[in-house]
């Protein structure tokens, strides 16, 4: 009797022992399969996707065998990030000798036409209105100073990081700079670190609006101040108009216009043309409006629009990291106007007047896919070289460790996550669909994409180049590009705390590589 | 193990609760915010400043809610494979089965709303799910204390 119970209970112990096992080493497992090395390439990272160009690239059959290769290990290979310096070939050996992307740069031999030096702290600084924010200054203040240039000028920037622990970089949102002066640390550079500087080249090649940032740690330096405007002018800038930016930031809430709590105020006459040019620096999209005038959206992401009809109690949605140049022309009685930038507060422009009062936010909003009129692409966007999907969707897991619901790119969690493999001159054609959940304001670097459509509705309006498109929860977009500026891009959610949680993946060009990893030495951590 | 078991299913009762106030306490501060003029937008809501003292409340019901909870859940269900009580991991696997629903509706009611509804009717099946494994423990553990002679009385009734 005793020992019967004696073996009941040892056998209830097994077996409760045997359910425990059973429950948490799969969970061990993937624990421990999520830990991400000390440093690592993003060359490495996840597994290539060849867009269905397996033909299309030297067709060499070394390059065949890679390709199954890395298309096989798939869905270990996220794992093995960093492990294997091998696999790497599987992304880029074609035959072509890689080149290193640090050779991708700007002609060095030519002379700066605009030279300017930003000194990165980390300070506790005052905005105009008087408060305190705990941040990131260049030189002395945030955002940091406009950077003016024209077109076809070479900008040169000397980045010098006075007392920035983390490190510092400077991406230069939107502007197809060469591969070496993207400033995404770990991928295009080592971030700065305190005492040291980088030098950023690149040829203002497109007049439009544009922005900088940090991309070191840059979900909290760029909320924390370290970033800036950029405006290229075309060659022969509209006589007579005015121009004004409004860089949208929000210091510990507080939302400012150019460091700015509240209006502010420019002046422009009667029957003056006034360009207002939003930047929306935060990490969820705002609507733009204006009372008193009808307007005309003038250019997005630094690209002009096609034709663009005035409009009225009309709003534009401004994408997080991208731009909205607005066109107003002042009234002839001289009366003000307002352009409201995400509430009550905004731009007024006015001469005699600023009082402009607040208008409610319409509740219609531009639909940028039938704005405009048609014209060329420049690109055939019905024969593509390659075709890439990038689905989002969200599932619990873990990210280097950490528990929690995170963001899957086709499927596959960070840093499984497909490589979107290009080769210069492509025709890259990317269906782009949101499953989950939340929309997603994405970013590809060194790139202009076209839209195409949106949920299967073709796009019939102004051609509609972006850097940085909302992908609203449920949508899909179809965009194309080509590709034609060789480099590793990043192609991530520009909610930077999304990034970090998992929602990025880079285009990468056959034959180009880089030196830098992240982590390592340089700590270098782009998200 | 029995109190272990215990503990941790009026754990996850109380961390319902607490989940219940921290939402409720965000919605009133973000109206109040809202009722003295501010303004929120997706740029304000994403940008991970302050805007209103009880933001923070949001920031607790996520967290509880993707991570703490589940943690518990799970050392719940194995607590219950060595509680020695009856019908211990069945009380156990519906908690852990109705987290898993409640996160769910929680992260699909940002698409759906109406899906907050059932988040809502959900809470008050999982709080009561886990209050009642709490209790079917608190029963376990009052019979081993009021029998010390027979420890083992309640073994042989369980397997
Ligand atoms: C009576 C209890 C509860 C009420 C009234 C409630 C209410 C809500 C509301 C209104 C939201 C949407 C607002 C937001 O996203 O912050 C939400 C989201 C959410 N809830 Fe609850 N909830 C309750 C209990 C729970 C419990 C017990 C869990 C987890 C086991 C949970 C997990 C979540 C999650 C994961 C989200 C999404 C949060 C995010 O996306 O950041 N909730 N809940
Ligand atoms: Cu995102």
């Amino acid at each position: 009797m005793d020992r019967t119970r004696r073996r009941g209970t040892r056998l209830r112990l097994a077996l409760a022992g045997a359910a425990t096992i059973a429950l948490l080493g799969p969970l061990a497992w993937l624990w421990q399969a999520s830990l991400m090395p000390g440093a690592y390439s993003v060359m490495d990272m996840g597994y290539a996707d060849y867009g269905g160009a397996l033909t299309h690239v030297a067709g060499t059959s070394e390059h065949a065998e890679h390709s199954q290769h890395s298309q096989h290990s798939g869905h270990s290979a996220g794992h093995s990030a960093g492990h294997s310096a091998g696999h790497s070939a599987g992304h880029t050996g074609h035959g072509t000798p890689a080149r290193s992307l640090t050779s991708l740069t700007a002609d060095p031999d030519r002379e700066a036409d605009v030279a300017i030096t930003l000194v990165a702290r980390k300070q506790r600084f005052r905005l105009p209105t008087g408060r305190s924010v705990d941040g990131y200054t260049l030189n002395g203040t945030s955002p940091g100073p406009v950077i003016h240039a024209t077109i076809g000028q070479l900008v040169q920037v000397r980045l010098v990081n006075e007392s920035v622990p983390d490190g510092v970089t400077l991406h230069w949102h939107g502007v197809d700079v060469p591969g070496a002066a993207d400033g995404v640390a770990g991928v295009t550079q080592d971030a700065v670190r305190v005492g040291g500087s980088f030098t950023y080249r690149f040829v203002a090649g497109q007049a439009g609006t544009f922005w900088y940032h940090s991309h070191q740690v840059s979900h909290e330096q760029v909320r924390r101040g370290l970033l800036g405007a950029l405006v290229v002018a075309p060659a022969r800038p509209p006589a007579g108009a005015v121009d004004v930016v409004a860089l949208m930031h929000l210091y510990d809430g507080a939302r400012t216009i150019n460091g700015r709590e509240g209006d502010v105020r420019t002046e422009a006459r009667p029957g003056e043309r006034v360009r207002v040019r939003v930047i929306n620096t935060e990490n969820g999209q705002t609507p733009v409006w204006v009372g008193g005038a009808p307007f005309r959206l003038a250019a997005v992401d630094g690209t002009d629009l096609h034709e663009p009809a005035p409009v009225r109690d009309t709003a534009v949605l401004v994408t997080a990291g991208g731009r909205a140049d607005i066109e107003v022309t002042m009234p002839g009685d001289g009366s003000p106007v307002r352009v409201h930038v995400g509430g009550p507060t905004g731009v007024v422009l006015g001469s005699r007047s600023y009082d402009a009062p607040a208008v409610p936010r319409p509740a219609i909003a531009l639909d940028l896919l039938s704005y405009g009129t048609p014209a060329p692409l420049g690109l055939d966007a019905d024969r593509p070289d390659r075709r890439f999907d990038y689905e989002i969707g969200r599932r619990p897991g873990f990210l280097d460790g950490r528990p929690g619901v995170w963001w899957t790119i086709n499927g596959h969690m960070f840093p499984d996550v497909p490589m979107f493999m290009v080769a210069e001159g492509d025709v890259v054609r990317v269906r782009i669909v949101n499953d989950s959940g939340e929309p997603h304001p994405m970013h590809l670097h060194g790139h202009h994409a076209v839209v195409l459509s949106r949920d299967g509705v073709r796009a019939t309006g102004s051609p509609w180049w972006v850097d940085s498109l909302e992908v609203g929860a449920g949508e899909t977009y179809e965009i194309a590009f080509v590709a034609d500026n060789p480099g590793i891009w990043m192609d991530h959610c520009h909610n930077l705390p999304h990034a970090t949680e998992g929602l990025v993946a880079h285009l990468m060009y056959e034959g180009v590589s880089t030196p830098f990893t992240v982590g390592g030495t340089a700590a270098n951590e782009p998200e | 193990m029995k109190v272990v078991y215990k503990v941790l299913a009026s754990l996850v009762a109380a961390e319902v609760a607490v989940q219940a106030m921290m939402v409720v306490l965000g919605d009133a501060g973000l109206f109040k915010y809202v009722e003295q003029g501010g303004v929120i937008d997706k740029a304000t809501a994403e940008s991970g400043g302050i805007q209103f003292p009880e933001f923070f409340a949001f920031v607790v019901h996520g967290v509880n809610g993707m991570m703490v909870i589940p943690v518990i859940a799970l050392l719940l269900l194995i607590s219950s494979f060595f509680a020695k009580i009856p019908g211990a991991v069945k009380g156990a696997a519906l908690v852990v089965l109705l987290v898993v629903v409640q996160v769910s509706l929680g992260l699909l009611g940002h698409q759906i709303p109406a899906l907050g509804a059932l988040h809502g009717l959900n809470a008050l099946l999982l709080f009561s799910a886990a209050v009642h494994a709490a209790r079917r423990g608190r029963g376990a553990a009052n019979a081993e204390v009021s029998d010390p002679d027979r420890p083992g009385a309640r073994v042989e009734t369980v397997v």
